[in-house]
């Protein structure tokens, strides 16, 4: 897979964090909890990087950020060349469109009122983008669920089956850049073998850009090209996997290597 | 020649749960299994298969609309037998649970010296100073300050710090078994090989016997004396650790291992086609059978559980 | 490898998801579902038609036959089955003509309190902020309003009359709603779901509609039927007051309050109404209570799954 020289997802020194309320949640005044400090990243056009961090190492502000969720306090996030904060909401959007975006846990990501299609169908409806039964049996094709799928709830299917339906419902409007959060920790390992599979499976046949959050070595093993350490909001080492794994420089590092078998 | 003690012992043990129109679904349909005193046990599953209805049985604290089959005993006390349990002494003061997320096993409340207080005063009556004294000695020995963990409450402490407390607090009771709910899953990188090591000293230093409930058959593996897979309610494969990883004899435990990902080496991830029946739903004869490789014609029965080795499996592949 | 979905993995042909279809799935023999049902349907066919059922509809109406004055306070006989009033009229041709104004008041005040309290939270929950203090301040103030006060304030400034009542009810009811909805809703605007919709582009006021509000009203439609007995209850206080209905009205708190000044003599007056109240309104709250109990806890895990 050739990597272009052209940056997909550029983070320039972002600090990110959340302003809580200091007492109650109608109390005026605020405070502020830094979560990322200063970090700068870059995802080129066509790699799969994956960000290792454990809870509380700021992860998913991270995400939040790339997509858009979350304006930083400093620094700038360009996707795909444009300056993401600098547009109001609505073009911010149309930016946003090249991403697709997996979220973290099946059984809260899709809407149980609705049938799988309606779930499926949002994306093309809220951009404009026409033949939806065409795209939606495509896209179920791709990620191995029979057409009758569609007219299940959620609450029907299983968590494997919901995790397909959401990484069908990322690409159903054929993004550049595929975003997922933790997308196997919700899974059986039997399971997450097979989404791991499809994932991989996905970038080399729609030829994606692929940015993956996970705290599991294991699964970033097979889902990265390079990858990013985060520890308490900053990146401690990245490089590619091979090389982080076989000759880690961060204390953090070593020991999430040497811990990783004693998940008990 | 000593007999060895049993810490836990089950036969034909099976549990269920009455659902709204009383039927019984059967979470564990026969679990037959021994752990001998000072060992660590895992039970490796994956969810669903009622691997924490087991933990739940030995600790005691299965709902009262459990329904019950079969026998368990700990330390030759029978809690279970038939339909009947009677964890009268047991519950609490033989067996200790430490749950899985470190919060939830504190109560949020009370300060650490309370909670030692009001459990060690509940079971034995002990005062005050004498309770604190006791909960020092604990405190201690998973490697906790007591002057700097006893007066706070469990929000101020950070999860490491809150997991090995709640962990002190079940053994301070005197538990010769402990069970613990996948432990270190929600505990950093930083403290899981701590916890680990820890387990690893109470088990030589205490002879208490560990009876660990994981999802990580690798982890398990590394860990653990003896190891039970289970699927469906059922035992699959029961042996020694290292050998059960290295060298397994079910299908499902062979496709669990080539499953889970190796640091280091990347073989190909082979997952498993199909998905685990949901719990509750039946399977005629084998429960394995429409996911296994290897089914024959015999496979539409139970299969009889085989000694092997040393180990006990649960398949016809291995009968004769 | 490939998971299609077979029968086995799921359990059959794919199921209604409504929740308030396994709700009454699961209620259908209940007891207490059945009771209560029972009674709220027979109401409701009284109401409808009331006209045809009552021998003496024109005096249900409030007007006084010409024989009037032999027919004062008559105990209930065959000719009157309840009896009748200190002005001769049919009790109960009165009685069941307030059927039809008991349903109303009620159908009138809980639906559009459902309806204020059900959008104001929603919109408060998913755009959160100033609007969400706001609300809240409001939802504070009216909730701790009483309603008769609120009717006694309105009677003397506007007069007494059924606008009197339903107002005062909706403006301190519509809180209630608010203060539930909004705490379900706040838990589904953290859904996924929702920031899926918001990344995809979809308009906010969509957004609310299809995920929030689909998700959120099973449990504030089933406080609304509980509540609709305490509803009923404080309708007819305020018309027993004098502060509502009209005197003369087929109503049972205006009945009942003709009927307190001849308590002792002639206590039909006020049993009769007084009966078709406390039936009508325990029969609204066994419903309202049965379905909240298959909606909590059993139901309400599967629902609370959702997120």
């Amino acid at each position: 897979m050739s990597v272009g020289s052209k940056v997909a997802i550029k983070l320039e020194r972002v600090t990110a964090g959340y302003l809580t309320a200091a007492r109650g949640w109608r109390s005026l005044r605020r405070r502020l909890e830094v979560v990322l400090n200063n970090v700068s990243l870059e995802v080129y056009n066509g790699e799969r990087v994956v960000i290792i961090g454990e809870s509380g190492s700021g992860k998913s502000t991270l995400l939040r950020v790339v997509l858009g969720l979350l304006k930083p306090l400093r620094g700038r996030v360009v996707v795909l060349g444009k300056e993401v904060y600098s547009l109001p909401w609505s073009e911010r959007v149309r930016v946003l469109r090249a991403v697709g975006y997996v979220p973290q846990d099946p059984y809260k990501a899709l809407n149980p009122s609705l049938k799988i299609r309606y779930s499926l169908m949002e994306p093309l409806e809220a951009l404009g983008i026409g033949d939806p039964e065409g795209r939606m049996a495509r896209v179920l094709r791709l990620v191995q669920l029979s057409e009758e799928v569609m007219n299940y709830y959620p609450t029907d299917l299983s968590g494997g089956m919901r995790q397909r339906v959401l990484i069908a419902r990322a690409v159903i409007h054929d993004p550049e850049i595929l975003v997922l959060d933790e997308p196997t920790s919700a899974l059986d390992v039997s399971i997450q073998a097979q989404i791991i599979n499809l994932i991989n499976d996905l970038y080399e046949k729609l030829n994606l850009t692929v940015l993956v959050v996970t705290h599991d070595l294991g699964v970033a093993q097979y889902l990265a090209d390079r990858a990013v350490i985060l520890y308490k909001g900053e990146i401690v080492e990245e490089g590619f996997f091979e090389d982080v794994l076989h000759s880690p420089r961060n204390n953090y590092t070593k020991l999430l290597i040497k811990s990783y078998r004693a998940s008990i | 020649m000593e007999a060895m003690v049993l810490a836990v012992k089950a036969v034909g043990l099976r549990v269920g749960y009455l659902d709204s129109e009383e039927n019984v679904l059967w979470a564990v349909r026969e679990a037959s299994f021994e752990v001998s005193e000072g060992e660590i046990f895992c039970l490796v599953g994956e969810s669903g298969c009622g691997k924490s209805t087991v933990g739940n049985a030995i600790a005691g604290i299965l709902p009262p609309h459990a329904v019950t089959e079969g026998e368990l005993h700990i330390f030759d006390r029978p809690v279970i037998q038939g339909g009947r349990m009677n964890y009268n002494g047991v519950r609490g003061r033989i067996v200790s649970y430490v749950p899985q997320n470190p919060g939830t096993g504190l109560n949020p409340y009370y300060t650490v010296e309370d909670q030692f207080y009001y459990v060690l005063n509940s079971l034995y009556g002990l005062g005050r100073r004498k309770a604190v004294e006791v909960s020092r000695n604990y405190l201690s020995l998973v490697g906790l300050d007591p002057d700097r963990v006893l007066d706070y409450y469990p929000h101020e402490l950070s999860g490491g710090m809150q997991q090995r407390a709640a962990i002190a607090l079940a053994l301070s009771t005197g538990a010769r078994v402990v069970v613990a709910d996948e432990p270190t899953s929600s505990i950093d990188a930083n403290l899981r090989l701590q916890l680990i090591k820890l387990l690893l000293d109470l088990r030589d230093s205490q002879r208490i016997s560990l009876f660990l409930i994981t999802h990580d058959i690798m982890s398990a593996g590394k860990i653990c004396d003896t190891i039970a897979v289970m699927y469906a309610g059922r035992l699959l494969e029961v042996g020694r650790g290292s050998e059960v990883v290295t060298e397994p004899l079910h299908q499902y435990t062979r496709m669990l291992v080539d499953a889970a990902p190796t640091l280091g080496f990347k073989k190909a991830l082979r997952s498993i086609p199909g998905e685990p029946p949901r719990p509750g739903v039946v399977v005629e004869g084998c429960a394995f059978r429409p996911r296994c490789p290897w089914a024959f014609e015999k496979c539409v029965e139970a299969p009889p559980r085989v000694g092997v080795f040393g180990r006990e499996v649960e398949c016809w592949r291995y009968v004769g | 490898m490939g998971a299609g979905v077979n029968a086995q993995q799921t359990g059959g042909s794919p199921r209604g998801a409504g929740l308030l279809s396994s709700l009454l799935r699961r209620q259908v023999r209940g007891l207490k579902f059945g009771a209560g049902l029972t009674v709220v349907l027979v109401m409701l066919a009284l109401s409808l038609t009331c006209d045809f059922i009552a021998p003496y509809p024109e005096e249900g109406r409030g007007i006084a036959p010409p024989d009037a004055r032999d027919r004062i306070l008559l105990p209930p006989s065959t000719d009157h089955l309840f009896g009748t009033d200190s002005m001769g009229r049919d009790l109960f041709s009165r009685v069941v003509m307030g059927t039809r104004s008991a349903l109303m008041q009620i159908l009138i005040v809980i639906s559009a309190s459902l309806a204020v309290g059900l959008f104001v939270a929603v919109l408060s929950a998913y755009f959160r902020g100033v609007v969400e203090m706001v609300v809240s301040y409001l939802t504070e103030l009216f909730m701790s309003v009483p309603a008769i006060v609120l009717a006694l304030a309105f009677a003397i400034a506007v007069g007494r009359g059924l606008i009197t009542v339903i107002s005062s009810l909706v403006i301190t009811w519509w809180s209630w709603y608010a203060r539930i909805t909004h705490i379900y809703a706040r838990g589904v605007v953290e859904m996924d779901y929702v920031t899926l919709s918001r990344l995809s582009g979809l308009s906010p006021l969509k957004i609310v509609w299809r995920h929030v509000l689909r998700n959120v009203y099973p449990p504030v439609l089933v406080q609304a039927i509980t509540d609709m007995g305490s509803v009923l209850l404080e309708a007819t206080a305020i018309n027993f007051l004098s502060l509502g209905v009209p005197i003369n009205s087929p109503e049972w708190g205006v009945i009942m309050y003709e009927g307190k000044d001849v308590l002792v003599t002639a206590p039909w007056v006020t049993i009769f109404p007084g009966l078709f109240l406390l039936v009508t309104a325990l029969g609204f709250s066994l419903l309202g209570d049965s379905l909240r109990e298959s909606l909590d806890p059993r139901l309400r895990r599967k629902w609370r799954l959702w997120f």
